[in-house]
């Protein structure tokens, strides 16, 4: 019960050698051993006191969660609804804490080197990029310098502050794959194109407002105004926006 | 700063003298460093080959012994019950690992105190190389009375023991030779004595002292 410093010798002053050697004072104490006799404290009973279920060998504890037969908890309530596996989680990131960080010198950017994904969380601008990272507008009113920036999505007013004084933004698709190199810098790999109509094509309903990086609304990369003004547009992404807007003049041969 | 002696024979005294980093050989004592890193040596060096039956282990029949009731004894079962003569054994050893986990950085430390203190009671002595001429055991035996170097240890920081002091004297058993690489706590502490050459001094400045960093740049 007590803890006792194993010490056995005192360090003695003079040579030093195996036999007079001793750990410090108060580092080890001694193991509680259960029944071994009365007066070690811990005989008979062992420190479990007398019967029921928490004196009895093994577990002697219930399954996790019972409480004694009441409805526990876990069970009260209904279960609810169904988790979206395709759900895509952004980090957000707002102007005013770009621009603190380009204040600091933790962020530059320009036309031919846009802030990505690895440069925000290299300098410790987002922590994670969870699905990719999205510019947000609050505290435009602090943003003064120019930013050239390509994030996964932006929003509207973050564009118009952006634009404003003086940056540009382009919305480009990353899936996790192209993520992951973005992050790791690896150019080797081509970056795939968006295959969801969702990603492509504008759906502005009442309800619903999903992204769209064929339109120029959200400066998405594939649209045709982007893709003239972006100074690092493949080639491959003016093939993919041809042939992906294709379907709004497209003929079908009509039914004989 | 100690001072060189030969092993071989010369006629003059020479009074060179060797710089020992401080951080290495001039380290503050801390006995409970050593108790640590002999302990963790020593649990390392168990066999822990120690093994017991059990009850199940124990060569025998599950045949009840005598009946339930009616013998007026108390009840038995197979006869390898702990608590028969001839039975198993409770809870009793079974071959395992005794070794412990030690921080490397508390090892290196400890070999720090332990050559410390060595150098502290003066039996740490250094030589300008432990090259040993000759065939004859006996030859090595005369100088190390002549010194009056017995017990001692003699470390050497090269990749391969000089053959010749490892031939003479791998039969004297109060002298031993060891690469500075392969010396450990224990071993430093057991010897009373420590020899060390050149390259060995070297050595553990390398391996234990602090290392060398430039500043860091900063851009402001």
């Amino acid at each position: 019960m007590s803890s006792v410093a194993a010490s056995r010798f005192k360090a003695t002053s003079g040579r030093v050698h195996l036999f007079n050697l001793s750990p410090a004072t108060g580092s080890q104490s001694t193991q509680k051993r259960l029944g071994r006799g009365r007066s070690s404290g811990l005989g008979k009973t062992s420190g479990r006191g007398h019967k029921g279920q928490k004196a009895r060998a093994g577990n002697g504890k219930p399954k996790a969660g019972f409480e004694g037969g009441q409805t526990p908890i876990v069970k009260l309530f209904p279960k609810r609804g169904f988790v979206n596996q395709n759900a895509k989680v952004f980090a957000p990131v707002n102007l005013d804490r770009i621009q603190h960080w380009i204040d600091q010198g933790r962020l530059t950017s320009s036309p031919e080197k846009p802030i990505t994904a690895k440069e925000l969380l290299a300098s410790g601008c987002v922590h994670n990029v969870h699905d990719g990272i999205k510019l947000l507008g609050s505290g435009s009113e602090y943003l003064k310098t120019p930013i050239h920036i390509t994030p996964s999505r932006a929003s509207r007013s973050a564009i118009r502050a952006v634009e404003k004084a003086g940056g540009s933004v382009f919305c480009q698709y990353y899936n996790d794959l192209a993520l992951k190199d973005c992050v790791k810098g690896r150019t080797d790999r081509t970056d795939a194109a968006p295959t969801r109509k969702t990603d492509i094509v504008s759906q502005v309903t009442r309800e619903t407002l999903a992204v769209w990086y064929t339109s120029w609304q959200n400066r998405g990369y594939l649209s045709p105004t982007a893709l003239s003004k972006m100074p690092l547009a493949h080639d491959r992404w003016r093939e993919l926006s041809k042939q992906l807007l294709a379907f709004k003049t497209q003929e079908y041969e009509k039914a004989k | 700063m100690s001072s060189l002696i030969r092993p071989e024979e010369n006629a003059e005294l020479s009074d060179e003298l060797v710089e020992l980093d401080p951080d290495v050989f001039s380290h503050p004592i801390r006995r409970d460093i050593l108790h640590l890193c002999v302990v963790h040596h020593l649990d390392c060096q168990r066999q822990g080959s120690a093994n017991t039956k059990t009850r199940g282990e124990v060569r025998g029949s599950g045949r009840k012994i005598r009946p339930q009731k009616g013998s007026g004894r108390a009840r038995l079962g197979d006869g390898q019950s702990p608590m028969l003569r001839g039975g198993g054994v409770a809870f009793g050893p079974r071959p395992r690992d005794f070794a412990t986990k030690l921080n490397r950085k508390v090892i290196e430390m400890g070999m720090k105190v332990a050559l410390s203190a060595r150098v502290k009671e003066q039996s740490l002595g250094v030589v300008r190389s432990l090259e040993w001429p000759g065939y004859k055991t006996k030859d090595l035996q005369q100088r190390i009375e002549e010194l009056g170097w017995w017990r001692t240890l003699f470390v050497t920081g090269h990749d391969q023991i000089p053959a010749g002091l490892d031939r003479t004297s791998s039969n004297l058993p109060m002298v031993e030779t060891i690469r500075a690489a392969d010396l450990n706590v224990y071993t430093a502490l057991k010897w009373p004595r420590l020899i060390l050459d050149l390259a060995a001094v070297e050595w553990f400045e390398q391996a234990l002292g602090k290392p060398q960093v430039a500043p860091r740049e900063y851009k402001l």
